[in-house]
């Protein structure tokens, strides 16, 4: 029989058979990488909105409060997003003949909302309650990132469920002070001192000794303390499928 | 060259049966008839040369129809949802899961053929092994399809897997569902690196046949360069009796797991402990059965009356007796165990099921089809005559499929609760599903006897009486007869018509092309590679392999068509380290199993499911093996391939114009040039000396 392969040929077939696990493991990772992209997960991604509205603008310059607009966040799973009527509460005063805010007057006019694209959009099998969260110290910033330095909306962390988890199995990481829950910049080095809202019964005992004496400046320590003022749940707790899926 | 297949009907030629039987027996040859290595080659090799038969197209169309619908019941389900399914409350699982147990089932007879039997030294098993497995493979295909779309969701079907992912989150290791998908998996993955080594020397075959380039270079590459040897082969019969050792526990836990599925759960009719070995019996049951579907077919239609005999289908109908009647005594034992416990749930459920439910004529069916149909297999007359044996195996392959029904169905609709009891109706893509099922089993069946040799040849050749150097040949009128001149028993009349075996040849045949001295390689550096010559037979060569080391050669081969015993020793080598690869393997496996489980169960994600304990190391057990399994298969696999430095798609041996016999019926010696005995004309002269034909020096 005549040769049927060529000689160089031979030491490529070898690393093609013995490389073949290394290119499944290449696949897989490649894979991963993909579904934790941005591309997939849509994180900086920005949507086209009827009003180009700017966080950055109304909340970094202005200094509006995030409860001015979004007002159902401490009392509802879903932090709304406002009526036109709460636009026209500043601009019928002021830029009420801007161009770029012509959809809010329409909408205004025929009273209908503004019909924004989302930008958060968390599964439907998720049961997400932005009230607890922020009652129990968690702070906007942890998963919208600054908003207030964002001109046009977008999304800051990938909600896919490792993120979730990773702050539902180490609470403590995350936490700070319910005074402080709104703030954008605030970090636990700014130390400060408690305040009454910072907790639940201002005044219970242990509140009362607690109130007006300097916080602890590291993490660690605030972390651990407020876990347990704030009566967060144990880590298997937090992570049982049902405490997210119902 | 196509071998004489007389056709005569059992027991025709039997002389009145002699009182006493001779001692010993005349032994009856596995291959019937005076096949050569040459025959056979041809024979099987034609298969998948030649254009097929007029009735393969028609039956290719018509499986390859029921598989489109299958699919397109698939993408109907996918893109609509379970709902166009009919299980629902209280059926949730019905024709799915049937179908995923039938066919699980069904791959049973082919791991039992290709390893039970070969560690028992069953040696008729080499004419059926190929088919049977390469069925294993088909139907456990047919059943991995249910796990994938069953729950609606294919895309997320590689949640089954515990791959690291962006949720967090694994699988509950103490669930019977995912054992049943770490004992499925690893069978398959077994199954099939157990049938590739196996087909590696014949793909072989295959190659050196190839008239075409297009041929030659799908079979060169498919058979990674394997050219017969003995440095080889000695890694080869390790690596084979390391894989036959692995798929043998295989044979009982997958079924034994299946049934897991059912047994740990609490429903009457499920909960019971008989259910391992009622599965493992009634799965090699059913895979029996459905080999001979398949076997009985093709065996007519390729004329392979000569390899598998009917001897071979005598004893797989025993096979069918035997292991129909364990799986009849489970029926019964179930029965009374039911009235025995004293359970009125269960008494229920069993009268309801044997008496008075809406499915005891299924029950009926099941019981008449597995039990007393094959209870005929007691009568020669029926295990020797191929188209009654057709008929039997088609009742006990629906039999089969019955008693899974009956298990998964009639259990669900009667539960504890009167109130939730109702019916299950099938829909149209139930129905579309499983004929699907059918389609692709049948369409892989086709085109693996189209494209692939569908018996071992490598395996065949060795059981020759030819291949035998201790065969003791009688003359044509004594053969198989008794001291008295008559056959002993009617099947060695059977085998006798088919005539005697042939004796190996004695000289080599004659070269197509003259065989020059020194024979140049494409891109040859011009110095030597070795020498080498060729021999009449296994003897002659082993002979000559000797007479070389004995004259002070170290650097040599035998290259054979199946491993000749003794030929390692000859060429001056021992047993082969492979079996440390997978010692090695088995223990990754383990670690990786202990560690993946414990870490993930108890640390990384602890969850309590079912009130169990985080550490319920008892739960850990299957994967454990499953995992061993799994991690040894694969570190043979590629200890094999890399022990023998293959692939090796080139070699300059190739460029001599006999050596494709190697892999068919030649036999060949080699010194190599690194040898420090060698020198380009001693050594051939010494070759030509010992008795080697169309020696030549070869061409780095």
């Amino acid at each position: 029989m005549p040769q049927v392969f060529p000689k160089a040929l031979n030491p490529i077939a070898k690393v093609v058979v013995l490389g073949f696990p290394l290119l499944l493991g290449s696949a897989g990772l490649t894979g991963a990488a993909f579904y934790r992209s941005s591309y997939a997960t849509g994180v900086d991604e920005i949507l086209p909105q009827p009003v180009a509205f700017s966080h950055a603008h109304h909340v970094g310059q202005l200094g509006i409060d995030c409860r001015y607009c979004h007002t159902s966040v401490e009392n509802s799973s879903s932090a709304n997003i406002p009526p036109t009527k709460t636009c026209m509460n500043c601009h019928q005063q002021i830029w009420q003949g801007a161009d770029m805010l012509a959809p809010v007057r329409e909408s205004y006019r025929q009273d209908k909302p503004i019909e924004w694209n989302r930008v958060h959009n968390v599964p439907h099998y998720v049961y997400f309650n932005h009230s607890i969260h922020i009652a129990k110290g968690v702070g906007c910033v942890e998963c919208h990132g600054r908003v207030d330095q964002v001109n046009l909306t977008k999304q800051h962390a990938t909600l896919l469920m490792e993120w979730c988890i990773a702050c539902h199995r180490e609470p403590e990481k995350f936490l700070r002070p319910r005074s402080e829950v709104f703030s954008m910049t605030w970090t636990p080095a700014k130390g400060g001192v408690w305040q009454p809202e910072d907790f639940f019964h201002a005044d219970s005992p242990e509140a009362q000794t607690l109130i007006g004496t300097p916080r602890p400046t590291t993490q660690q320590e605030l972390g651990a303390l407020l876990k347990e003022q704030y009566k967060v749940r144990d880590r298997v707790t937090l992570t049982n499928c049902s405490m997210c899926h119902r | 060259m196509t071998p004489t297949t007389p056709i005569i009907s059992p027991g025709a030629t039997i002389t009145a049966a002699p009182a006493r039987l001779p001692d010993p027996l005349p032994r009856i040859p596995l291959v019937w008839g005076p096949d050569t290595y040459e025959t056979i080659t041809h024979q099987i090799s034609r298969i998948t040369e030649k254009p097929q038969p007029w009735w393969w197209w028609p039956a290719f169309l018509i499986t390859s129809g029921l598989l489109t619908g299958g699919v397109l019941a698939a993408t109907y389900l996918i893109s609509t949802g379970v709902g166009v399914w009919g299980s629902n409350n209280p059926v949730n699982w019905a024709f799915d899961i049937t179908n995923f147990v039938f066919w699980i089932g069904i791959g049973h007879a082919g791991t039992l053929i290709s390893a039970i039997l070969f560690l028992f030294r069953q040696k008729w098993r080499t004419s059926i092994n190929r088919f049977s497995e390469a069925m294993t493979i088909f139907a456990v295909i047919c059943a991995g399809v249910y796990p994938g779309i069953h729950v609606g969701r294919f895309w997320y079907a590689w949640f089954m897997f515990p791959l690291p992912n962006a949720n967090h989150i694994f699988q509950n290791f103490r669930s019977a569902l995912l054992w049943d998908l770490f004992a499925v998996s690893t069978y398959f993955t077994i199954s099939l690196i157990f049938w590739y080594v196996g087909l590696i020397p014949d793909l072989a075959t295959l190659r050196d046949r190839a008239k075409s380039r297009s041929r030659q270079v799908i079979f060169g590459l498919l058979s990674l360069g394997w050219r017969g040897s003995t440095r080889h082969w000695r890694h080869y019969e390790v690596a084979y009796l390391m894989l036959a050792g692995l798929s043998t526990p295989l044979v009982l836990s997958v079924h034994s797991v299946v049934s897991f599925d059912f047994a740990t759960s609490i429903l009457p009719g499920w909960h019971t402990t008989i259910f391992p070995p009622y599965f493992v019996a009634g799965a090699i049951f059913g895979g029996f059965a459905m080999v001979l579907q398949c076997m009985i077919p093709a065996r007519a239609a390729y004329k392979l009356h000569n390899l598998v005999t009917i001897k071979h289908i005598d004893v797989m109908c025993k096979f069918l007796l035997a292991t129909g009647s364990l799986v009849g005594y489970a029926y019964c034992m179930e029965l009374f165990i039911a009235w025995y416990s004293g359970n009125p749930y269960e008494w229920q459920t069993f009268v309801n099921r044997a008496w008075n439910g809406d499915y005891t004529w299924a029950y009926w069916v099941m019981m008449t089809c597995n039990l007393f149909i094959p209870q005929v297999f007691w009568i020669r007359w029926c295990r020797q005559t191929p188209w009654f044996v057709l008929l039997v195996v088609t009742c006990i392959n629906v039999g089969m499929w019955y008693e899974r029904f009956v298990i998964i169905v009639q259990s669900l609709h009667h539960d504890f609760l009167p109130a939730s009891w109702g019916r299950y109706y099938p829909t149209w893509v139930d129905w579309l599903q499983m004929l699907g099922d059918f389609g692709l089993f049948f369409t892989l069946t086709l085109l693996f006897i189209r494209f692939l040799p569908m018996i071992a040849m490598a395996e065949v050749k060795a059981v020759l009486p030819m291949a035998n150097p201790h065969y003791h040949y009688l003359p044509a009128d004594r053969y198989l007869k008794g001291e008295d001149g008559r056959y002993p028993t009617a099947d060695h009349a059977l085998a006798a018509a088919y005539g005697p075996p042939a004796p190996p040849r004695t000289i080599v045949p004659p070269a197509t092309e003259p065989v020059p001295a020194f024979i140049p390689t494409p891109e040859g550096t011009g110095q030597p590679w070795g020498a080498v010559a060729e021999f009449a037979n296994a003897q002659d060569l082993l002979h000559a392999a000797q007479a070389a080391r004995q004259h002070g050669y170290t650097h040599l081969d035998a290259w054979t068509p199946f491993y000749v015993h003794g030929m390692k020793e000859a060429i001056g080598r021992t047993r082969s380290r492979l079996p440390l690869f997978t010692l090695a393997g088995a223990l990754t496996g383990l670690a990786a199993a202990v560690t993946l489980q414990f870490y993930l169960m108890t640390y990384y994600y602890p969850t309590i499911v079912g009130g169990k304990e985080y550490r319920s190391w008892e739960a850990f057990v299957p994967i454990f093996f499953e995992m061993t399994v799994l991690f040894a298969g694969f570190f043979t696999l590629f200890a094999l391939i890399g022990l023998c430095g293959l692939p090796r798609l080139f070699h300059p041996l190739d460029a001599h114009p006999t050596f494709h016999r190697s892999t068919q019926d030649g036999f060949f010696l080699t010194i190599e040039a690194t040898d420090p005995r060698f020198d380009v004309d001693q050594t051939r002269d010494f070759l030509r000396s010992i008795g080697g034909q169309h020696v030549a020096v070869i061409e780095r």
